[in-house]
């Protein structure tokens, strides 16, 4: 609350799945491709894994946005992980969009050969927050 | 669709029909406790007495697909309860927490309903039944439906096993919606005939009203208004006990970590500098309100029960109408429909994930 807009520097939580995302993420980082770092990534076998309620924890607990990556629907390591996950995460996005809480999330299909796609996401995704503000939830007593 | 017409005097022998003909083996049907309805589990016919004074009165205590929700058991069970009940019911059958055999659905019109204490202190203007211009002329001395209940444009028989209709002024319209209700109709002594129950019009007529009582209602629709609606919720779970679609065996509030005491508390404040107390009142209503997001019918069974008052049918019916909306789904309608979170379409959804 008390910082300046321009020197603001999100916290994102992310959540990446191991056979995409994170794998992309990791090929961002081999390529020397430069991206903000504003992320602290979480990894888990499958976006599947994610429980909607760790979005609402990051959120509640002050994340400035979360992110959540996961591989292209069909091509999911588990052969349908995602598309699971895609139905939950339309759910509580469309739950949090009625509290004004929706643009804190976003959920990006990349894959583990789209490293430069990782690092743009990135990069868009920070410079989104940014733009938003800081979580006003940071600083309260919840 | 096939039914037959009964006179309202009828009905106590169409209910002691279904137990004396072992159509059912017990029946969970209302009944009148001073002035207001309570519900009663019969298995002795000679127990109902005057169902038609009590089966239609406008009066909404407990939700009736909560009291059957878990009993995994083999006799039948008939339910005779409004359209959110039975949809609550066909939610319970769909998550497995209801055995679809064992229960027969007979689903009554309703026009709205008062709480329960709100019907019994003014019964003598309520009276047994109403309408919809008599719900008008109450809510002009100040008696009015529940904020659920005038939300609602589900109000008309159409989910379930068996509808009892007031489609005719003088009688009651008793129709099969499937084969089981036409075999139970049938093994009850009933002659049927082809009926058909066009409501349409209608329904159109309750939808717009409806929506208007919605576009009424206070909204919550910021983190800092959820935060002032819920300044008084003492995180009892009330609103989750009642709730006829929560039903984990083991709720993750009841556990330590959603529930956490002592040093967990003095380790989170720590944190967070200051927590509020009591703990996760945002995450507790924030996980249920998702948690039942396609499945809640919204029958406002949890503002009756908060004990703070609070009134929640501007919270979790009002948010997971928008889900039900992106997934085209209306909890209740079709047993045979899947539960959104157990399918998926190849392509979809994508314009809500960023």
């Amino acid at each position: 609350m008390g910082e300046e807009k321009e020197d603001f520097e999100p916290k994102i939580v992310g959540f990446t799945c191991n056979w995409c995302t994170y794998a992309g993420a990791d090929l961002a980082g081999t390529s020397r491709k430069k991206y903000p770092p504003n992320i602290r990534i979480i990894r888990l076998m499958c976006t599947a894994r994610i429980d909607p309620m760790f979005v609402l924890k990051a959120l509640l607990n002050g994340a400035d946005g979360v992110f959540i990556g996961g591989c292209h629907p069909g091509e999911c390591h588990y052969i349908k992980g995602n598309f699971y996950s895609r139905r939950r995460i339309a759910a509580m996005r469309t739950i949090l969009k009625q509290l004004g809480l929706d643009n804190r999330v976003q959920l990006h299909w990349i894959s583990a050969s789209e490293g430069v796609k990782f690092a743009d996401t990135m990069k868009s995704l920070a410079a989104h927050i940014k733009e938003v503000g800081p979580n006003p939830m940071k600083d309260e007593i919840l | 669709m096939k039914g037959t017409e009964l006179n309202y005097g009828d009905l106590e022998g169409f209910f002691k029909g279904l137990l004396e003909n072992k159509v059912v083996d017990a029946l969970v049907i209302p009944r009148r406790v001073g002035n207001g309805v309570s519900y009663m589990l019969v298995r002795n016919k000679d127990k109902i007495t005057a169902p038609e004074s009590v089966i239609f009165a406008p009066s909404f205590g407990v939700n009736a697909a909560n009291i059957v929700k878990g009993w995994m058991i083999d006799e039948k069970i008939g339910v005779v309860a409004k359209p959110c009940e039975t949809r609550a019911a066909i939610e319970l059958v769909k998550l497995k927490q209801l055995n679809e055999e064992s229960v027969l659905l007979i689903t009554v019109d309703c026009a709205g309903a008062y709480a329960n204490e709100v019907y019994a202190a003014n019964y003598a203007d309520i009276g047994d039944q109403v309408d919809s211009g008599k719900i008008k002329e109450l809510s002009g001395k100040g008696v009015s439906i529940r904020d659920a209940c005038a939300i609602c444009d589900n109000r008309l028989a159409d989910v379930g096993d068996i509808a009892l209709a007031q489609a005719n002024g003088e009688k009651v319209t008793v129709v099969g919606l499937t084969e089981k209700g036409d075999a139970a109709l049938t093994a009850a002594g009933l002659e049927l005939e082809d009926k058909e129950l066009d409501r349409s019009a209608e329904n159109e007529k309750i939808a717009a009203e409806a929506k208007a009582s919605l576009d009424a209602l206070p909204k919550v629709d910021s983190e800092a208004a959820l935060e002032e609606f819920l300044r008084d919720c003492i995180v009892c779970k009330n609103c989750r006990d009642v709730c006829p679609v929560c039903y984990c065996k083991e709720c993750f509030f009841d556990q330590p970590i959603g529930n956490p005491v002592g040093g967990d508390l003095l380790n989170l404040a720590e944190a967070r500098g200051a927590i509020a107390v009591p703990a996760n009142q945002l995450m507790y209503h924030l996980t249920r309100v998702y948690h039942v997001s396609t499945t809640c019918v919204a029958c406002g069974a949890c503002e009756d029960a908060c004990p703070k008052d609070i009134p929640l049918t501007r919270f979790y019916p009002v948010l997971t109408k928008k889900v039900q909306e992106i997934f085209e789904y209306v909890p209740g309608k079709d047993v045979k429909e899947p539960l959104p979170f157990t399918t998926y379409e190849d392509d979809e959804l994508e314009e809500c994930l960023r």
